[in-house]
């Protein structure tokens, strides 16, 4: 073991974490986009979604044992089922100052995570991973197995919405409607509708980031708060409402993340990453992607 | 109801009546025998953490309510009250009476470092930046051990002692608490009412206009920052005071979320509104208790009913009520001039 493939180890485990942050960071930059509102509760959906496809892995639905694969997709097509419920309840926030949002997207975290630990119990608990415990080794370089299925799956998913939102028809019409919901409505768009698809969309990927993420770290109704503050973070040091910036922004946090854990010291992780995020706003104040916003005079 | 009045800090107001001398005259009787009225020590306690509680939520209040700038460092920031009176405390053996003051100027030098970014990002940037930076602050509580005593934190803290009377119970510390607090309710009116109030409100609603008024906005976005840090400090070394055990996870970015409901349930922009939502929601906690688990699932469906239908508040709901009221008895322009004067001084 040499230095250079600890480093590359330690690169990969930070680009593994922060595809699940990219992911995460997507939603709330979609539905920023959409419907301009800052969703604080983004952290529950993606704790409910994982709840949704590891129920039927572990066994928590009358002791069934799904497939990882099957329960993964159960979980994602729950969770995108689930946000187009929570665009009824969000639209009214929308419209309101964003303190208010925040306060009202909190208040609808609450709800989420407390009905689960009512649900499933305020207990977490572990679950194996599909693949083979046993690191992969390629050039001197260990890799968990599970990473690779993150970083891979986590890729697919990216490339796959860039192509919807670019290549189909229903894309054009959400990026249409974010753009500006009176013309859009005025083409034919159905906007209201278009911002379901996209609630529905983040809570999918949200789902897919907390399934991926369920054999790494411990399964409990209160997993959403960290993580849905660091995809929030991810978000922002990209420049909220930009889907580049949110994949950039999570890969950077993640691997920012990694290299603070393994080279200065892992009690400061959090606080180095976030620390780096406010740097970066402070030289670019709308983040790394962000459109630079015109103050009114 | 002179106490709900929306405008606090109003220069204009009028002087209260005698009606309104014998109301407060009531307030204050009541609020001096609630430790003999109280049936046990831990109803006495609640109010105290409600009072605690009521110190932050001014402080956020006037950063927020009233300067418009997001500080969601509130809850690390009370713990840097905390500890600053514990460590000198339990290190230095200095009394309570120092450690208040002393926490009140560290909190507030450090609050207005974590205003800087202020004057650089805004809105949502703004609001996860200071939560970032109150992140850095838990984190720094938490592994700084030789300091802080990391997670274990820092137990037997001296509870203070007024003129050879030692403020050892929750009954006898309720008073102090209760001074504080007053105090700190007169303050924050003298300087709402004061130009710096001024000069806040115009930052808040159009932060070119008041530049372009000659405001140095640099400087009044981060007093801003530190008067709110300031109250937190003082409401840290009540707390630490009082509790004589702190540990980090009290200080964590949950903290600041509970103060931010209890101000936004109480009015966001209105003093009064602090007070409210400060006595309000740790007593509707306990009230809840019966509950159980479904406890915060009431007490969430309640932010997002409050947030959705009454944005501004139990003050909100006061205001629409005298309203109404004064509507019914006359539709002179009186109540119209007090309608628009309310509607003024309405949250952002």
């Amino acid at each position: 073991m040499n230095n250079t493939s600890i480093f590359i180890q330690t690169v990969i485990g930070g680009v593994g974490i922060g595809s699940l942050y990219a992911l995460i960071a997507l939603g709330y930059s979609m539905v920023y986009r959409s419907m301009g509102l800052v969703n604080f509760a983004h952290g529950s959906i993606y704790m409910v979604g994982t709840y949704f496809g590891i129920m039927w892995y572990a066994g928590l639905v009358m002791g069934l044992h799904v497939p990882y694969p099957i329960a993964f997709v159960i979980g994602v097509l729950l969770n995108g089922a689930f946000g187009v419920l929570l665009e009824r309840i969000l639209r009214p926030l929308a419209k309101l100052d964003l303190m208010f949002m925040l306060l009202g997207t909190i208040g609808l975290g609450y709800v989420l995570d407390n009905l689960f630990v009512i649900i499933f119990g305020a207990e977490g608990f572990a679950v194996r991973s599909p693949l083979p415990s046993m690191p992969l080794v390629i050039l001197g370089v260990r890799i968990q197995p599970q990473m690779l299925l993150v970083i891979g799956v986590s890729a697919i998913l990216m490339v796959a919405l860039q192509l919807f939102l670019a290549r189909t028809k229903t894309g054009k019409a959400m990026r249409a409607s974010a753009m500006d919901r009176d013309i859009a409505s005025a083409m034919g768009v159905r906007v209201n509708r278009m911002n379901a698809l996209t609630l529905a969309i983040g809570s999918g990927l949200a789902a897919a980031a907390g399934i991926l993420a369920a054999p790494i770290v411990y399964v409990n109704p209160a997993m959403g708060a960290a993580v849905g503050l660091k995809g929030f973070a991810a978000a922002i040091l990209g420049g909220l409402g930009s889907i580049p910036g949110a994949i950039a922004g999570g890969l950077i946090f993640g691997v920012l993340e990694a290299i603070s854990a393994g080279y200065i010291s892992s009690a400061y992780t959090r606080g180095i990453a976030f620390i780096v995020v406010v740097v970066v706003l402070m030289v670019k104040p709308s983040g790394i992607v962000g459109e630079i916003t015109v103050e009114k005079v | 109801m002179a106490i709900l009045d929306g405008t606090s800090g109003s220069p204009t107001r009028k002087k209260p009546s005698v009606g309104k001398w014998a109301l407060y005259g009531a307030i204050g009787i009541i609020l001096l025998a609630v430790p003999a009225i109280a049936q046990n020590p831990y109803q006495v306690h609640i109010l105290n953490m409600a009072g605690i509680y009521i110190l932050i939520s001014l402080g956020l209040n006037i950063a927020m309510g009233f300067a418009g700038q997001f500080n969601l460092a509130m809850g690390p920031l009370w713990g840097v009250g905390a500890y600053t009176a514990a460590i000198l405390n339990t290190r230095y053996g200095i009394p309570f009476w120092l450690n208040l003051p002393a926490s009140m100027v560290v909190t507030g030098a450090i609050g207005a470092l974590v205003g800087l970014p202020s004057l650089k990002v805004r809105s949502h940037y703004l609001a996860i930046v200071t939560i970032g930076l109150g992140e850095v602050i838990n984190i720094i509580l938490l592994n700084q051990e030789k300091l802080t005593g990391g997670a274990l934190g820092i137990p037997k803290i001296a509870m203070p002692g007024f003129f050879g009377i030692p403020l050892n119970n929750d009954r006898r510390f309720y008073y102090l608490i209760l001074v504080v607090v007053v105090l700190g309710y007169l303050l924050a009116r003298q300087i709402l009412g004061h130009r710096i109030g001024r000069s806040f409100r115009a930052v808040r609603d159009d932060f070119q206009a008041a530049r372009a008024m000659g405001i140095d906005t640099t400087y009044y976005q981060v007093l801003a920052f530190a008067i709110s840090a300031v109250y937190a400090g003082a409401a840290g070394a009540l707390f630490a005071h009082l509790n004589t055990y702190i540990s980090p996870d009290i200080f964590e970015f949950s903290s600041t979320l509970f103060v931010m409901t209890m101000t936004m349930v109480g009015g966001m922009g209105s003093l009064a509104g602090s007070v409210i939502g400060g006595l309000a929601l740790p007593i509707l906690q306990e009230l809840l208790r019966v509950i159980k688990n479904w406890q915060l699932v009431v007490y969430g469906v309640a932010i997002m009913v409050v947030v959705l239908f009454v944005p501004g508040g139990v003050v909100e709901i006061a205001r629409r009520l005298r309203e109404s009221s004064a509507n019914r008895k006359s539709r002179s322009s009186q109540s119209i001039a007090a309608a628009e004067q309310a509607e003024d001084s309405g949250v952002p």
